[in-house]
């Protein structure tokens, strides 16, 4: 199954992808631990994870189709 | 009220003298005049709020004027809050403009935003970032928030019920403030002028329809806009679980949080130091320099008294035996040189004495390129 990735500022220079086949993969925990092996540098980075244009705080199912954006803070003024 | 100044709003459809009069009895605190400042002021004294209240303590900086458009090359060194005040002034003298030219602080910032309807959130650092949400939390006034990174920016409002009767802040989205390093800031990663000048626009229009009541303010939602991409991407913002975070109950244990911005706060045995502190620790034998900048960056310094070691390939340092006693570090702002200072406290501790230039090269250009 596929989803679409948006992702912001600094971490759309390290999460270089906008489709992503998540074949075996089936909830947003299960998504993060793939992308922190992938791009191990986001590890180092907050961020929050929306789910369909909402924020989500606890795992959640994904589905085909699922946008989820990867949302760090910004702190310039 | 002179009703020509106003006329083409008043003829608005939904807005009129109605609103117009909202707009005179309101009174707006905008933190922060710089990149998102600006405009945000310009337009909130332009449209007529009854009172502005701007609180900075930064003077003018040549690099401040790409996108702090209120300010000339001529007031260079002068205090934000006076050429501000001054210039405000001009553009509308039916606004009262009440100036603080001092940082927000946890000891003066409950008393500030007190005496405010609606909160303007146009700093450029976290520490202030969550103090003002706090605060803002604390006293349940509406906060307008927004920031900016390279050629993007981010908009929300906080603090205000939605139709459902949900609030939430900014500690839903991030409940810690990140490490020191750990996001880089507009002096480090640049920022493109014109950016905040959008986005502080659009934070002058969220205030003008709060206090109005016209149109949709975008309550529980965080906005995030790609000027490269011309785009815009809305995000439902939820209360976070309990317990999530703390945030203080009262003014006492408000006064007893953590910001960040206390000297306390940085690990012991790393030293912020001013420019006449670090001429006396290089007269000590044992004493190294170290410019984290990257190598493109400017002022290039004497390589020789300054050993170069860019903050992108920090390991480099950290692989380095130093045998010098005494290290200080600098870079362009002082954020990057504390952040190598705390990985240099981590692998050496207490054996060294550690210390980064606070205001770095920028805060001390004359004796840099002196």
């Amino acid at each position: 199954m596929e989803i679409e990735i948006i992702s912001f500022g600094k971490i759309a220079e390290l999460v270089n992808l906008k489709n992503l086949n998540i074949d075996g993969i089936k909830d947003t925990d299960g998504l993060q631990k793939h992308l922190e092996a992938v791009f191990p540098k986001l590890k180092e980075i907050k961020y929050k994870l929306a789910l369909n244009k909402q924020i989500i705080h606890a795992n959640s199912p994904l589905t085909s189709g699922s946008v989820v954006a990867i949302m760090p803070p910004f702190s310039g003024g | 009220m002179d009703r020509e100044r106003y006329h083409r709003q008043l003829i608005l459809d939904g807005f009129g003298t109605t609103a117009q009069d909202k707009l005179l009895n309101s009174n707006v605190l905008v933190i922060g005049a710089g990149g998102l400042g600006c405009p945000a002021l310009q337009y909130l004294t332009a449209a007529g709020i009854g009172r502005i209240g701007l609180a900075d303590g930064d003077v003018v900086s040549l690099s401040n004027l790409h996108r702090q458009v209120l300010f000339a090359t001529t007031d260079i060194g002068k205090l934000k809050t006076d050429v501000a005040t001054e210039r405000l002034a001009a553009i509308n003298p039916e606004v009262f403009i009440q100036s603080y030219p001092f940082f927000v602080t946890r000891n003066n910032i409950l008393e500030l935003i007190a005496d405010y309807d609606v909160v303007i959130d146009a700093t450029d650092n976290f520490e202030s970032r969550y103090l003002i949400n706090d605060a803002c939390v604390l006293l349940k006034k509406p906060l307008i928030f927004a920031a900016v990174s390279g050629y993007e920016g981010q908009l929300a409002i906080f603090n205000l019920a939605d139709e459902n009767g949900i609030t939430t802040n900014y500690r839903d989205l991030f409940p810690v403030p990140p490490a020191k390093g750990e996001i880089p800031n507009c002096s480090e990663n640049g920022v493109i002028g014109v950016l905040p000048g959008i986005i502080g626009t659009m934070q002058a229009a969220e205030a003008i329809k709060i206090i109005t009541g016209i149109g949709k303010p975008l309550k529980n939602k965080i906005l995030n806009y790609n000027l490269l991409e011309q785009s815009f991407y809305e995000i439902e913002v939820t209360p976070a679980p309990a317990n999530s975070y703390v945030l203080p109950k009262d003014s006492s244990s408000f006064l007893k949080m953590n910001f960040g911005n206390q000297k306390a706060d940085i690990k012991k045995s790393v030293i912020e130091i001013d420019i006449s502190e670090l001429e006396d620790i290089r007269q000590k034998k044992n004493t190294l320099l170290i410019d984290v900048r990257e190598s493109h960056e400017v002022p290039q310094l004497n390589r020789g008294e300054f050993k170069q070691f860019p903050m992108s390939a920090l390991q480099n340092l950290l692989n380095e035996e130093i045998v010098e006693d005494h290290i200080i570090l600098i870079c362009q702002h002082g954020i990057r040189s504390l952040s190598a200072a705390e990985y240099l406290h981590e692998k050496y501790g207490n054996e060294k004495n550690i210390y980064s230039l606070k205001g770095g090269i920028a805060r001390w250009k004359n004796f840099f390129t002196s």
